[in-house]
């Protein structure tokens, strides 16, 4: 059993997602992880459910999780031909991670830089260490 | 035989020194931020306002009182302190006993979010007042929103990346660590010192809380929910190397008793499957201890968990995140004096980590790993302020040594 475990490894076959030869000895590039972490991170069938789940609990104004989404599959984001049922949901996250960065980066510059010239006196009712002294936010010690 | 990979040994210099760089780069990374956070907060409730707490419910101290009366509240404190954490692990413990697994995991949950989002919103508008960010509300609460469901989804609830699941647990140890630096400061050395005395016999009496969670874990074979650090494991490439699992040779005579890695079972990783046929030629052996949160009190939030050090199924360093708190408490509170006790506590501590693993490697058992490097903290905090310092001042003056 032995030796033929290792000639295959040293042919250069590459195992697909549902069987997993014991590859701890031959060439540890052999069988490709669809997350970051490698082979501390999951497997396929489950990094499908992650992607899907994060993209979606996206949507509920947590563009974090595309974020983490885009980190975690970025194996399968750089390699275009890898894992064509996990893609689809990772490039989705990273396009709307992107648009929401984009926005957000928008407002919070036209803020800063704008200031009190742009917006009038409403900017300093909605600036946040004037709104942390009025509602007494920072007063606990 | 065959062995295709190209380092054929690398030796267990290697890969011990990289575990232990894996544990002291996150260590060290929470400590650095917490000396950053007080020196740019100037915090510290050295006399006049105190945090209102549960740590100081006994005794709040002022600046004009006695030493005797100061000595006397801070161990006052500390004591009530101990007293409340001990009766809260104890509760701990029968639940865990019950089984009522659901209960726990969703109050860790909850506080984690507490945590994450009452503390980690109250400090960052601290750094926001402070620096004057002109940053509006709206952007704020998305990102603190964000911010802190994401981090209790990445630490109890799914699978993260590594790096982001341990830059979270670094973060809660942080703004934790930080609040316990707003304590007065008699109250902090006494509660320093009665948390190590504490951790000491919870671990190792035999009627410990800690000892008796670790143990029903091992029996029942299951996962404690706590906060534990976990250094990624190093990467195994040869094939005639690997760490022991205590776990896989529960059966063998010598290591029957000290097989505390049930904590680890739900590990699905491939690689634990090979690792385990193998005999290490020698190994930081150490067993995993963990401890739970600590439920929310009346008026602030306060955690305490994770006494010990210990080994993953994986192979990989485990640290809980209790100590982490306690180590950079330490280290805040000397940054509220000067740089230089910084400097000192910081060396003692990782002096103290050091040889808590080496006895874990000596002794194979569950370890607590506040004591020694607690106690080294404060030696060498009382001698920087008292006599170091004294030293290099003249020295600096007289224009000897910078």
């Amino acid at each position: 059993m032995e030796p033929i475990d290792e000639e295959r490894g040293l042919i250069g076959h590459r195992s697909t997602a549902g069987t997993s030869t014991a590859v701890g000895e031959g060439n540890p590039t052999q069988r490709t992880w669809p997350t970051v972490d490698g082979p501390h991170g999951l497997s396929e069938e489950e990094s499908l459910r992650y992607a899907r789940s994060y993209f979606y609990w996206g949507f509920a104004l947590l563009p974090f999780l595309w974020a983490v989404n885009c980190c975690y599959f970025w194996p399968v984001l750089r390699n275009s031909h890898s894992s064509p049922q996990i893609r689809p949901y990772v490039t989705r996250s990273a396009i709307g991670f992107s648009v929401f960065s984009l926005v957000l980066a928008t407002w919070s510059l036209t803020f800063i830089i704008g200031g009190e010239l742009l917006f009038g006196p409403v900017w300093n009712e909605l600036v946040m260490y004037n709104l942390a002294d009025k509602w007494g936010l920072t007063g606990w010690t | 035989m065959a062995d295709g990979n190209p380092n054929s040994n690398p030796g267990v210099l290697e890969s011990l020194g990289e575990e232990i760089v894996r544990i002291v780069a996150p260590v060290s990374a929470c400590m650095l931020l917490v000396v950053l956070l007080v020196t740019s907060l100037h915090a510290g409730g050295d006399g006049g306002s105190a945090v209102t707490s549960i740590a100081t419910i006994a005794y709040s101290e002022e600046a004009s009182d006695s030493f005797w009366d100061k000595l006397e509240g801070a161990l006052l404190n500390s004591l009530v302190f101990v007293v409340v954490i001990t009766v809260l692990t104890f509760l701990l413990v029968l639940l865990f006993y019950f089984r009522c697994m659901r209960f726990l995991k969703s109050y860790m949950v909850f506080s984690s979010f507490v945590v994450l989002g009452l503390l980690g919103g109250q400090i960052f508008l601290f750094l926001i007042a402070r620096f004057y960010v002109p940053i509006d509300v709206v952007t704020f609460s998305l990102l603190l929103l964000n911010f802190s469901v994401v981090g209790v989804m990445a630490v109890f609830l799914s699978k993260v990346p590594i790096l982001v699941n341990q830059g979270y647990l670094v973060t809660i140890g942080v703004l934790v660590a930080y609040w316990f630096t707003l304590l007065p400061e008699w109250t902090t050395w006494a509660l320093l010192v009665a948390m190590s005395l504490y951790d000491l016999a919870a671990v190792l009496l035999p009627g410990g809380p800690l000892r008796l969670l670790v143990e029903l874990a091992i029996s029942r074979d299951e996962e404690l929910p706590a906060l534990v650090y976990e250094a990624r494991p190093v990467e195994q490439n040869q094939p005639g190397a690997g760490r022991r699992l205590w776990r896989e040779r529960r059966d063998t005579a010598t290591n029957s008793s000290s097989n505390l890695n049930g904590l680890e079972a739900g590990n699905p990783n491939p690689q634990s499957q090979e690792a385990n046929l193998v005999v290490a030629e020698e190994d930081a052996a150490v067993s995993a201890v963990t401890a739970p949160l600590l439920p929310p009190q009346l008026e602030r939030r306060r955690e305490e968990d994770a006494e010990g050090i210990g080994l993953g199924s994986s192979g990989a360093i485990k640290l809980g995140l209790g100590d982490f708190i306690f180590y950079s408490v330490l280290v805040g509170r000397a940054a509220l004096y000067d740089f230089m006790t910084v400097y000192a506590c910081y060396l003692a501590i990782m002096a103290g980590l050091a040889i808590t693993l080496l006895l874990l490697a000596v002794y194979r058992k569950a370890l607590p790993a506040l004591p020694v490097s607690i106690a080294l903290g404060i030696l060498f905090y009382l001698l920087t302020r008292y006599s170091l310092e004294v030293f290099m001042v003249q020295c600096s003056t007289n224009l000897l040594m910078f």
